[in-house]
């Protein structure tokens, strides 16, 4: 009875804890922020205060909307791709040793390329319109979605491998049984950073040629001097990240419950 | 049938860049149908390279290893292994993972169905046939290993120390399970062990293996019909038994220290 309260006593606060003490200490910062903005007397043009980024939401929310729905529905188009593009090249370059040796360094050196600096080449080689951005999106997120699967392929348990050996298994039932399925908790950490970076990707795009979308629009309240519209972009920004974060994050999950069961 | 198993003069040299190791030094032994043959000796004595190799999941580097009269060159159909892990698939349930070999081999899933049924009767994991690996003790987890290795009823079942990750409960628990099913099907089985107990317990003949030189050098017949009873642990021969195996090994040994010593001096 008595082990039986203080467990419960003990986990109810520790999950306040877990949820509370972050957003606690956003709030802490906001207060901060709203705070050293009216004693400094800091034009809102250099920072406005985050109750200024509030009331700039007033007349420009349906705005921001249309161009949060340009620039997020280009970007899951980005996440989507990559995704599947990243899994089909780590399958086929994986299938055998040679083709292994022969491309995964190559994907590691050109994963350590800064691809930013490639963002000017795409509008160049495509246009200034979607497939140009969309490309280049693809091209940054695709990466860590091929490289990881690909780790994965080849770190599949040597037991299991072994087994498979023993039992006569060709190399595509090896590869199609026991690697694949092992590697996808890779897979799908490559696709928690190919979310992050399509939103990114498009967002570049955007920065370098585009008539909608988020990019667009913090470039142009930028040239208007409208800083608190630069901060409602990025808190939409943001919400976007997070919606295409979670997309992987719930995929995994349901991948957990058909290992564990 | 005589000699259903033959290893002739069987060597195993890993090479790695200049350096040359002999696993298996010279491995001769005959093992018949039907028997259970504990290959017993300390850790890296090449024992399980030896298995292995009876396998065909290793190359042999010289001699030859025959089943039934033909050369052993690769895995075949009629031999079970069992390793020190499970290595059960995490995300295929108890059922699933026995009829693994069945699914990889083609063979008819229906008809093999039934026997991996009987076959979780037999080791007492009634119930748990649709439960996933991470939800079973590691003695049941063996336990299913046994099934998987046995529900295409091979007729050789090669075990790599297939209970030394187990406590030594769960450890006496699967050795008794192990004696219930030789007698239910009986197989042609080699073991591999480092308990000495366990090769004694299990096994119609021990093979002994020493460390250097890698090789085979005592044949030993257990005076202990089948089916055995656990009782048979008490017996002042059984002991008498592990006390002359445990000397052959430290007689072994005792060479080999003053040979180190004689090279380092």
């Amino acid at each position: 009875m008595s082990l039986d309260s203080s467990q419960q006593a003990s986990a109810i606060p520790e999950r306040a804890y877990a949820i509370g003490l972050p957003i606690a200490v956003g709030v802490a910062v906001l207060a901060v922020w709203q705070i050293g903005v009216a004693v400094s007397g800091i034009s809102p043009v250099i920072l406005p205060a985050p109750s200024d980024i509030v009331l700039s939401f007033n007349g420009i929310t349906g705005e921001l909307l249309k161009q949060g729905w340009a620039t997020g529905s280009e970007a899951l188009l980005a996440f989507v791709l990559s995704c599947a593009l990243g899994l089909a090249a780590a399958l086929v370059l994986s299938s055998s040793t040679i083709a292994f040796e022969a491309f995964y360094p190559n994907l590691v050196v050109f994963q350590i390329i800064p691809k930013i600096a490639l963002a000017p080449l795409f509008t160049f080689w495509l246009g200034i319109a979607a497939p140009s951005r969309l490309t280049y999106a693809v091209f940054i997120s695709f990466f860590p979605v091929a490289l990881s699967t690909m780790t994965g392929l080849a770190r599949a348990d040597a037991n299991a491998l072994r087994l498979c050996q023993a039992i006569g298994a060709s190399r595509w039932q090896t590869f199609f049984s026991v690697k694949v399925p092992y590697s996808l908790p890779y897979f799908f950490s490559g696709a928690k950073i190919a979310a992050t970076m399509s939103v990114i990707g498009i967002v570049i795009g955007e920065f370098i040629s585009a008539n909608e979308g988020l990019g667009y629009y913090i470039l142009r309240a930028q040239s208007y001097g409208q800083t608190a519209r630069i901060f409602a972009a990025l808190v939409l920004l943001c919400a976007l990240g997070l919606l295409l974060y979670v997309l992987p994050v719930q995929a995994e999950r349901v991948m957990r419950k058909w290992w564990r069961g | 049938m005589d000699g259903y198993i033959r290893a002739e003069n069987v060597r195993k040299i890993y090479q790695s860049g200049k350096d040359a190791v002999e696993a298996v030094s010279g491995v001769s032994f005959v093992a018949n149908k039907g028997e259970f043959i504990a290959i017993l000796g300390p850790s890296g004595c090449g024992k399980s390279t030896l298995l292995m190799m009876c396998g065909g999941l290793e190359q042999i580097t010289s001699g030859k290893i025959s089943i039934d009269g033909t050369a052993v060159t690769g895995p075949r159909p009629n031999v079970g292994v069992m390793f020190q892990d499970s290595t059960l698939l995490p995300w295929k349930t108890v059922l699933e993972n026995i009829l693994f070999p069945v699914k990889i081999q083609k063979r008819p899933m229906a008809e093999y169905r039934a026997r991996a049924e009987e076959l979780i009767e037999m080791v007492g994991l009634h119930g748990f046939a649709d439960k996933k690996p991470h939800q079973l003790s590691g003695g049941m987890r063996q336990r299913v290993a046994i099934c998987r290795a046995l529900v295409t009823d091979p007729d050789i079942l090669l075990m790599d120390e297939p209970f030394s990750a187990l406590d030594a409960m769960t450890r006496d628990e699967m050795n008794d399970a192990l004696l219930d099913i030789w007698d239910r099907y009986p197989k042609t089985g080699l073991f591999v062990t480092h308990s000495i107990r366990e090769a004694v317990y299990l096994a119609d003949r021990v093979l002994v293996m020493t460390r250097r030189p890698a090789t085979v050098v005592a044949d030993i017949r257990v005076p202990f019909g089948r089916p055995r009873d656990p009782s048979v642990g008490g017996l002042a021969e059984f002991n008498d038994l592990c006390n002359e195996l445990r000397g052959m090994i430290e007689h072994k040994r005792t060479p080999l220290r003053s040979e180190r010593t004689g090279k380092a001096a």
